[in-house]
């Protein structure tokens, strides 16, 4: 028996949607080849290749759903990885953020879709926590020598010095983490899944709009230092990750705007490096709740305001509450605890109740 | 965000309608709204066409004449489809219906004529029209005729529209009589927009006055709800009766069988569907009894009946559904049948990304029937509005992980229903 709809959209399935994610980030990637020739390349295929050892391992032994080992969701998580850190980073640490990635990230929960954060997000704080010496020095942003090409005026027309500098940098810089040497190709990636569609616009939106405008209210915001590529990195390709993030307009806007929001505070309160990752998992552990407070209203039916403003209230104080705490714990340097509270959680979830589930689609 | 859906209807849409041959067995169906349908006739008496042979009373009273002369050889009320099963002897002998002329009925005798008549809504939810005209004393502003085919591959209503169109707009000046609108709105979708000056035009010929307005080419944009909400700007919940808002609506198909009852004396015996779909090799609207089998179409245009390799719908391949029994009949509310290739199945996990939210027309959140169907929670079905699903099929159609989404609304409706 099959059930209706019996046509679907041609070309329209979870891995078109990877493969556009993909198409996407592929100008970082040249652009980091660019910058720091075959280094960079290498990294990005071997987390690739790791990612999808990993999926193929886990496949076998856990979820026996063959079908996802390609599905394209483990080259993004790579990439993504791959783009938050720095071109120098030893081999190991990336191959061991990559299995880390999936594994934890993705597997324990059940799989594509049912993870809470974002797989390269969570990557990432693995290698932080598990080779925190490495990952937090500043000797691994210092990569002057290894440049092979290094920035340039691209503008010879412009006689300002000071603004070509600037409009160069927003075309091609050499510093920061893999995915961050050009403002322009992150948007256009970010404009070609717009009209694609795999993107909403209201994240990016609300999150760039509420950061910004942070910097307006708070009168020593100038002095707060961050990466402009890093946070617009974070914004398209991060923050808008389906499975993390709410699946309603309106939760997708609030979304949006709570991450710029504590994205800001974060700085504020002199999170380093790390403010962007910290305020997207933040919320991405909210994000389930966001799609039930703001769930739609039902056509015809009415909407009981005040109960929805009280829990949009009292959400907003819990993941205000979350923030600050993640700043407190940030200062006395023990995030990696949380890291490990996660990984005995997420163990114990696996084993008594995501297990069962891995072969529900949901 | 809105879903448009590609139209597929190029093929059929201005093609003429055609009679198709009748078939040698008809099925006449016995589901009817709310109660089935009880038989009038018994195995072995001889019928005409025309004549009534099976009725329900009450409100919601219908009733169903044979298309064809011949005799009845069979009474299932206990099958999957309870019909009906009449031999047909070609010789089309009608029943005698002796009847007034148009311009002298009273109100209730052209509201007693259609349910005499049979004629119920040709949209597939089986309303008896009766029912809906009756309007008792409530004052009806607008009459909406839903014209807006938002099935991709259906243009049955489109060829009546451009094809019939005096026809229809008689019927309306007829129903015009009794539920005495004071505006009459047509609703098309935009891709078909030849036919506004074409209506327009007819209108003006026959002295009525009607406005048309435009629709987005979205789907579904035919449902009564989203065509209310469109046309009037009233957003009405599911389940509501229109006629207490003041709002009519009437489908194009259900208006031609009015036509027919009233000018050519003709109970609905007949109605006029779409045959196409990639597999279909003779495409076209084509007049159909009621109660033809589905093999017997597909023989007709061609095709071997099977079902391995081919699906073959009744309905739109939206809301339709696939056909495993040759004999299954073409009921009052079919508006096609499709022939297309097995869907093949590419399930993924769902990934969250709320497309199905996107474009559900009733701002649900289909991801949740999935999720809750499988625990069958009945309490979080229940609050996520199970009920206010319209089963569009939108959400089912959009999702790119093909999560069983219309399995878990149909089971999930059953829970509900049995809880
Ligand atoms: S089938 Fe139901 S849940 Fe799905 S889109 Fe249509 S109304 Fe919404
Ligand atoms: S469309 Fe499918 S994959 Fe997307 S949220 Fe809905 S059920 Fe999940």
């Amino acid at each position: 028996m099959s059930l209706n709809p019996y046509i679907k959209p041609k070309f329209e399935t979870t891995t078109t949607v990877m493969v556009d994610v993909i198409i996407a980030l592929l100008p970082l990637s040249i652009l980091s080849y660019i910058a720091y020739g075959m280094q960079a390349i290498q990294l990005q295929l071997l987390a690739i290749g790791v990612a999808l050892v990993t999926e193929l391992i886990s496949a076998v032994l856990v979820t026996k759903n063959y079908r996802s080992i390609l599905d394209g969701s483990a080259v993004v998580t790579a990439l993504l990885m791959c783009f938050t850190i720095s071109p120098i980073t030893p081999w190991y640490i990336v191959a061991f953020g990559a299995a880390s990635a999936i594994l934890f990230g993705k597997i324990v929960w059940g799989g594509l879709g049912k993870n809470r954060f974002n797989p390269a997000l969570v990557g990432r704080e693995f290698m932080a926590t598990f080779f925190p010496v490495i990952m937090t020095s500043a000797g691994i942003w210092a990569t002057t020598s290894y440049i092979q090409t290094p920035a340039t005026h691209l503008f010879p027309g412009l006689t300002s010095d000071y603004l070509n500098s600037y409009l160069s940098g927003l075309v091609y810089k050499t510093s920061g983490a893999m995915g961050e040497y050009s403002i322009v190709a992150i948007a256009i990636g970010g404009l070609y899944l717009l009209i694609r569609n795999r993107i909403s616009w209201h994240i990016p939106f609300a999150l760039l709009a509420v950061f910004f405008a942070c910097f307006w209210f708070v009168p020593d915001g100038d002095d707060l230092k961050f990466s402009l590529a890093g946070v617009l990195l974070g914004t398209i390709f991060m923050a808008t990750d389906m499975p993390s993030s709410p699946t309603n307009t309106n939760g997708k806007l609030y979304y949006g705007g709570m991450i710029g929001l504590v994205t800001f505070l974060l700085l504020l309160g002199k999170v380093s490096y790390e403010y962007m990752s910290f305020s997207i998992l933040i919320l991405n552990g909210f994000s389930r709740f966001i799609s039930l407070v703001f769930k739609p209203k039902v056509w015809g039916q009415p909407l009981d305001w005040q109960s929805r403003i009280e829990q949009i209230f009292l959400l907003t104080l819990a993941i205000l509450g979350v923030t600050l705490a993640v700043i407190s714990l940030d200062y006395y340097h023990m995030i990696p605890y949380l890291v490990y509270v996660y990984i005995v959680y997420i163990i114990f979830k696996f084993n008594f109740s995501f297990l069962k589930n891995i072969s529900n689609p949901i | 965000m809105l879903m448009h859906i590609p139209s597929l209807k190029s093929k059929t849409k201005k093609t003429s309608i055609t009679t198709l041959e009748a078939s040698p067995f008809l099925y006449m169906p016995l589901q009817a709204y709310k109660t089935p349908l009880k038989p009038l006739v018994n195995v072995g008496d001889l019928v005409l066409k025309n004549e009534k042979i099976a009725k329900s009373n009450g409100v919601f009273a219908g009733s169903l004449h044979s298309p064809v002369s011949g005799k009845i050889i069979a009474i299932e009320t206990e099958s999957e489809f309870p019909h009906i099963k009449i031999e047909n002897d070609f010789l089309d002998t009608c029943i005698e219906i002796n009847s007034t002329s148009v311009e002298h009925l009273t109100e209730e005798e052209i509201l007693e004529t259609i349910k005499n008549f049979g004629i119920e809504g040709s949209g597939g939810a089986k309303f008896p029209t009766h029912t809906k005209y009756n309007t008792q004393q409530k004052n009806i502003s607008h009459f909406i005729i839903n014209g807006a085919e938002c099935e991709p591959y259906l243009s049955a209503d489109y060829a009546v529209m451009q094809q019939e169109t005096e026809a229809l707009l008689k019927a309306i000046q007829l129903v015009q009589k009794v539920i005495k609108a004071e505006k009459i709105t047509f609703g098309i979708e935009k891709q078909h927009k030849e036919l506004q000056s074409h209506l327009l035009k007819n209108a003006k010929k026959l002295n009525i006055s009607i406005q048309i307005k435009l629709l987005p080419n979205t789907y579904p944009q035919g449902g009564e709800l989203q065509l209310i909400k469109a046309v009037t700007g009233k957003e009405l919940p599911k389940g509501s009766i229109p006629a207490e808002h003041g709002i009519t609506v009437s489908n194009v198909g259900t208006l031609w069988a009015i036509y027919e009852a009233f000018y050519n004396e003709q109970p609905y015996i007949e109605r006029i569907i779409t045959i196409s779909g990639e597999k279909a090799i003779n495409r076209g609207n084509f007049k159909v009894a009621i109660g033809t089998p589905v093999s017997h179409i597909l023989e007709e245009i061609g095709l071997p009946w099977n079902t391995e390799n081919q699906t073959v719908i009744l309905g739109g391949p939206m809301m339709g559904k696939a056909i495993y029994q040759p004999e299954t009949p073409i009921n009052k509310g079919s508006g096609g049948v499709l022939i297309l290739p097995n869907p093949t199945n590419k399930r993924y996990n769902c990934i969250q990304c709320g497309y199905c939210t996107d474009v559900c027309p009733q701002h649900l959140m289909p991801m949740e029937f999935a999720r809750y169907n499988t625990e069958k929670n009945i309490q979080k079905l229940y609050e996520f509005n199970l009920n206010d699903c319209i089963e569009c099929g939108a959400c089912a159609y959009i999702c790119p992980s093909d999560v069983p989404l219309m399995k878990s609304i149909v089971e999930g409706k059953n829970l509900l229903h049995n809880a």
